[in-house]
C-alpha cells in the first residue's frame, strides 16, 4: 500500500492506472469472493479520469477504497445487506467520505456484511456469503468482511469498515490484514447507518500500518453534525506493556503461541482483568437494547417493500417481518423485551452499571501500561456454514468487545496464526498506530 | 363535588434552526416538506448534531421563570412509539430540566424539553416534516386547578411570562395542551391536543358540565381519552380504558448529556411589575394591570412616567391606547412611545384636548403621520388657548339664548355648546366649554 501510495503522489503511476489494476483483480476474482454489493466502475473511471488531469495532488490521490455498505455513500445505493434498504439511495455523504472525496479518494463500491452489522461472519447477508481471500472455504469474518476481503483480495488500497463488537477487528484477523478501531468519538459516525449508537466506530483497514495511519489521519476529528465526536487527549508514554491473563482462556493453542513469539521481547507483564468475564453479556445486552430503539425508523412507510393493508400495527409487523432476516428480528425482539417497563430494571439497568465496571477497571489498568496485548479472536476463521447457533458466534467476539464498551482504541495485526490485538487507552490512536508500526516488521 | 385538573402544555420555542440541525423553523410559512433534511427526516446514517443550546437556554428560562428547581445537566431520552408523522420511531424528549415549580398557586410538577413531531393528515395520508424537529417546552402541573376559570387564570399568566421571556412562539398552532380533568371519587378523562389556550377553558368547562351531569344522572362512566372538537366547544370519545402504553424511555447514545448554566437571567416578571409599579406610580390595581399586559408597553410607560404626570398618563394608557390596540387586535409597537409622549406632554399642557388626543394616536398607530405633524396640519393645538375668545364672542352673538339660559332654560346651554363646537369643528372639549360658559354668564 505504501508504495502504490508514492507512486501515485510521485506521478509515477496514474490513478486510472492503479483503478485498472484493482478492475483487473476484481474482474479475476471477485466471482468468487463476492465482497462488493454494488460495484461503480463506471463512476469511479470518470473519477479517476479527472484525477489524473489533477495538478495538486490531495493525500489520498489515486487511491481506490471500498466502503462498507452501512456507510452513506451519495448517488451509491445503502443497502446495509438488507432487503429493507434493497433501494435505498442515500441523498448525502458521511462525513468520513466527504474527507475522502476532497483528498482525492476514488471510491469503488460498496462491500458486503452482516445485515445492518448484525454478525460476526458476513453470512448474515441479504443479498451473498462473502467468502475469504485466504481459504475460500472459510468466512472473512464479520460484520465487515466485504472491506477486509476486498482489501486482501487487493480489490482496493484501502477500506472503510464499522466496528461495534470487533467488526473489523475479527475480520481483519480472519482474512490476515491489518483492521483499526480507533477510539469512540475520534472519527464522525455521521452516515454510518447505526447498530449501537454507544458502541459504533468507522475505522479502516489496509494491507499496512502505514495505509491505516493515511486514511485515519484524514477521516479523523470533530463533526458538529455527530455529538460524540470530541477532540481527544493522547496520554504520556509510560514505557510499559501487558498482556491480559483472561484473553488466552479458551484461546487456540497455536493462536496464542503465535501472540506470545511476537510480543517476546516487549517484556510485558501479565496482569488480571476480572470483570472482563461479564463484558460478552453486557455486550449483547447493550446491543440489543440500543439496536431495538435506532430499528423503530424501518416501519414499512419509507423503506423496504411495503407491508400488508390494514391498521398502522398491521403494516408495521408485515413489513418488518418481510424485510429483516432472522439475527436482525432476534436482536429487535431481545432489545424490546429487556428495555420494556416490566424487565428493564432487572436487565438493562444492570447492564448499564455493569458497562461502567468494565470501563473503569480496563482503563485503571490502562493508566499504569500503554498497551494492552492479546489475540484478536480466539480461533482462525471457521468454515463457511459451521456456526449455526447465534451463540456459537457470539461466543467469538469475547476478546473484542470488551474495547467497544470501553470505547478504546485497538488495532488486528496479523501473525502466522490468528492476529494481535493491541489495546490502548481512548485518545491515544495515534500513539497506538506508532507503536503497531514497530510491530509490523 | 371537588373537580381537579392538572395541565400538559406544550409550548414551541422560539429558534431560527430546529432542535438537532440546522432546518429552519418558520414552518407554517414554508412549503411542503421544504425546511427537511436527513437528520430530521431520520434517513439511515444521519446523527443528531449538536443540540440547539437557544433552545435549551430558552427553556432554562421558561423553568426559572416558573420557580422551579432547575437541574443540572439535560438529559436526552428516547420516548418509542410508531406514527407516520414520527420519521424516527421515537421522540427525543429530555429529562426533567427543572421541577418542583409554582405559578398562581398551582405546582409545576415538571419542565423538560423534546422534538414536535411532523403532521400528518389523515385524510390524505401524506405527511408534512416540516415541523419536525421544532423545539418544544412541555409544562406538566399537579392536579391542584380547582376549576375551568382557575385554569383560565392560570393560563393567561403563563402566557404572559411567555410573552415577558420573548423566548416562545407566538403562531397559531404554536401552544398545545392535554387536559386532565376529574370530580373528586370519578374516573379520569384526559382531553387531549388543544390547540389554543383559549381551547382549554372550553373543553374544561365542557368536561366538567358534562361530567357532573353523568354523576347527577348516576350514569356511570370509565376513565378515557377524549377529542376536543374546537369548532362545537365540545369533547368526543377518542379511546376508552386507557391501556399504560410502554414507550420504553432509554437515554439516547448520540446526545451526551449537557451541563445547564448556572444563574439564568430573567426580566422582571408580570406579577413583580405589576405589584412595583402599583406602588411606584400609584396606579389602581387595574390600571397597573393593563399597562403591564405587555412588557413593551409597561416599559413605555415607564419611559415616560419619568417626567409626566403617571396618574394622568395611566388615564391615555388605559382609557385610550388599549383600547385602540384591543380594537385593531393588535400588541404594543415601540415606535408609539415618542408619539405618546408628545402627546402627553401636551395633554398636561392643556396644548390639545383629550378627543383630540385620541384622533392623534389613533392617526399613529395606524401608521400615519407623527403626532406633532398631524396635530399641527389638522389644526388641533392651541384649541384650548383659543377658546375662551371664541365662548366670549359667542356669549356676544346670542344675547337671546344667554337670556334664556339665565331664566331657565337648559336646552338654551345647549344651543351655545353647539354653536362653539361648530366653530372648532368638533376638536373642543365639551367639558371645558361647559364649565367656562357656566362661568361667564
Amino acid at each position: 500500500m505504501k508504495e502504490t501510495h508514492e507512486k501515485l503522489q510521485k506521478g509515477i503511476l496514474k490513478p486510472s492506472e492503479n483503478l485498472e489494476l484493482k478492475i483487473k483483480k476484481i474482474e479475476e476474482n471477485e466471482g468468487k469472493i463476492h465482497a462488493f454489493i454494488n460495484i461503480y466502475l463506471e463512476e469511479a473511471r470518470k473519477r479517476a479520469e479527472e484525477l489524473d488531469k489533477k495538478e495538486k495532488k490531495g493525500k489520498l490521490y489515486g487511491l481506490v477504497i471500498a466502503v462498507k455498505d452501512n456507510i452513506a455513500v451519495k448517488g451509491m445505493k445503502m443497502t446495509c445487506a438488507s432487503k429493507m434498504l434493497e433501494n435505498y439511495l442515500p441523498p448525502y455523504n458521511a462525513s468520513v467520505i466527504e474527507k475522502i472525496i476532497e483528498e482525492d479518494g476514488i471510491i469503488i463500491g460498496k462491500t458486503n456484511m452482516d445485515e445492518f452489522a448484525c454478525g460476526s461472519d458476513t453470512t448474515h447477508s441479504a443479498f451473498q456469503t462473502t467468502r475469504n481471500p485466504t481459504d475460500l472455504n472459510k468466512v472473512p469474518g464479520g460484520s465487515s468482511g466485504g472491506s477486509a476481503a476486498a482489501v486482501k483480495a487487493g480489490f482496493c488500497d484501502l477500506a472503510l469498515g464499522s466496528d461495534t463488537g470487533g467488526s473489523i477487528r475479527c475480520p481483519a484477523s480472519f482474512c490476515k490484514t491489518f483492521g483499526f478501531k480507533p477510539s469512540y468519538g475520534s472519527i464522525s459516525r455521521y452516515g454510518l447507518a447505526d447498530m449501537a449508537m454507544s458502541l459504533d466506530q468507522i475505522g479502516v483497514f489496509s494491507e499496512d500500518v502505514y495505509g491505516i495511519q493515511l486514511l485515519f489521519n484524514i477521516i479523523k476529528g470533530d463533526d458538529a453534525r455527530d455529538a460524540v465526536t470530541t477532540t481527544q487527549k493522547q496520554s504520556t508514554t509510560k514505557n510499559k506493556v501487558a498482556i491480559v491473563k483472561e484473553f488466552f482462556e479458551n484461546c487456540d493453542k497455536k493462536i496464542e503461541e503465535s501472540v506470545r513469539e511476537k510480543i517476546k521481547k516487549l517484556n510485558a507483564e501479565e496482569i488480571s482483568i476480572p470483570s472482563l468475564k461479564y463484558a460478552l453479556p453486557t455486550y449483547y445486552l447493550l446491543v440489543y437494547s440500543e439496536f431495538a430503539s435506532t430499528m423503530q425508523k424501518y416501519d414499512g412507510l419509507k423503506y423496504g417493500s411495503k407491508g400488508k393493508p390494514g391498521d398502522l400495527t398491521e403494516t408495521v409487523s408485515s413489513a418488518r417481518s418481510e424485510n429483516f432476516g432472522l439475527e436482525v428480528k432476534r436482536r429487535i425482539l431481545l432489545g424490546t423485551y429487556i428495555t420494556s417497563k416490566d424487565y428493564r430494571e432487572a436487565w438493562y439497568v444492570t447492564t448499564l452499571k455493569a458497562r461502567s465496571a468494565i470501563k473503569s477497571e480496563i482503563e485503571e489498568k490502562l493508566k499504569e501500561y500503554d498497551y494492552l496485548l492479546g489475540p484478536t479472536m480466539p480461533m482462525e476463521a471457521w468454515n463457511i456454514g459451521e456456526k449455526g447457533e447465534p451463540t456459537q458466534m457470539y461466543a467469538a467476539d469475547i476478546l473484542t468487545v470488551p474495547i467497544n464498551i470501553a470505547g478504546l482504541s485497538a488495532i488486528s495485526i496479523p501473525l502466522k496464526n490468528g492476529g494481535l490485538q493491541v489495546i490502548a487507552s481512548q485518545g491515544d490512536d495515534d500513539k497506538l498506530l506508532k507503536f503497531a508500526e514497530g510491530l509490523e516488521k | 363535588m371537588k373537580t381537579i385538573i392538572g395541565l400538559e402544555i406544550h409550548v414551541q420555542l422560539r429558534t431560527e434552526s430546529k432542535l438537532f440541525c440546522n432546518c429552519k423553523t418558520n414552518y407554517l410559512k414554508a412549503q411542503t416538506n421544504e425546511n427537511t433534511c436527513v437528520v430530521c427526516t431520520a434517513h439511515p446514517g444521519s446523527k443528531p448534531y449538536f443540540i440547539n443550546e437557544k433552545a435549551i437556554k430558552n427553556a432554562v428560562k421558561i423553568a426559572a421563570a416558573l420557580n422551579c428547581e432547575i437541574n443540572e445537566e439535560i438529559i436526552m431520552q428516547r420516548k418509542h412509539y410508531f406514527y407516520p408523522d414520527l420519521p424516527n420511531g421515537f421522540q427525543r424528549t429530555s429529562k426533567p430540566l427543572g421541577v418542583n415549580g409554582t405559578l398562581e398557586g398551582v405546582t409545576i410538577r415538571e419542565v423538560h424539553v423534546e422534538e414536535d413531531p411532523g403532521r400528518y393528515d389523515l385524510k390524505t395520508g401524506k405527511t408534512d416534516y416540516n415541523r419536525c424537529g421544532i423545539p418544544l417546552i412541555e409544562i406538566v402541573t399537579e392536579p391542584e386547578i380547582k376549576d375551568s376559570e382557575h385554569a383560565k387564570k392560570f393560563l393567561e399568566e403563563l402566557q404572559l411570562i411567555l410573552a415577558y421571556l420573548e423566548v416562545s412562539r407566538e403562531e397559531p398552532g404554536s401552544s398545545r395542551v392535554d387536559a386532565n380533568l376529574s370530580i373528586e371519587g370519578h374516573p379520569r378523562i384526559e382531553v387531549k391536543n388543544i390547540n389554543s389556550f383559549k381551547g382549554v377553558y372550553t373543553a374544561l368547562e365542557y368536561e366538567e358540565r358534562r361530567q357532573k351531569k353523568l354523576i347527577q344522572e348516576n350514569t356511570p362512566y370509565g376513565q378515557e381519552t377524549r377529542h376536543f372538537d374546537e369548532e362545537k366547544g365540545t369533547t368526543t370519545s377518542m379511546r376508552k380504558k386507557e391501556t399504560l402504553e410502554d414507550y420504553r424511555y432509554s437515554p439516547d447514545p448520540d446526545v451526551p448529556p449537557i451541563a445547564i448554566e448556572k444563574n439564568t437571567e430573567i426580566p422582571e416578571l408580570p406579577k413583580p411589575k405589576r405589584e412595583r409599579m402599583e406602588k411606584q406610580y400609584a396606579l389602581t390595581k387595574e390600571d397597573a394591570e393593563t399597562i403591564t399586559s405587555e412588557k413593551k408597553m409597561a416599559d413605555a410607560f415607564e419611559k415616560i412616567a419619568g417626567h409626566s404626570n403617571a396618574k394622568e398618563l395611566a388615564k391615555l394608557f388605559k382609557g385610550i391606547l388599549k383600547k385602540q390596540l384591543n380594537y385593531r387586535g393588535i400588541k404594543y409597537q415601540e415606535k408609539l412611545t415618542p408619539e405618546i409622549e408628545w402627546i402627553a406632554k401636551n395633554l398636561e399642557q392643556n396644548k390639545i384636548t383629550e378627543k383630540s388626543a385620541e384622533a392623534i394616536l389613533i392617526e399613529a398607530i395606524d401608521g400615519g403621520k407623527s403626532a406633532e405633524n398631524y396635530a399641527k396640519e389638522q389644526n388641533l393645538l392651541g384649541v384650548e388657548t383659543n377658546i375662551q375668545g371664541l365662548i366670549e364672542k359667542t356669549i356676544k352673538e346670542n344675547p337671546k339664548a344667554v337670556e334664556d339660559y339665565k331664566k331657565g332654560e337648559e336646552k338654551a346651554l345647549n344651543y351655545l355648546i353647539g354653536k362653539i363646537m361648530k366653530e372648532t369643528k368638533g376638536k373642543a372639549d365639551k367639558k371645558t366649554i361647559l364649565k367656562t360658559l357656566e362661568e361667564k354668564i
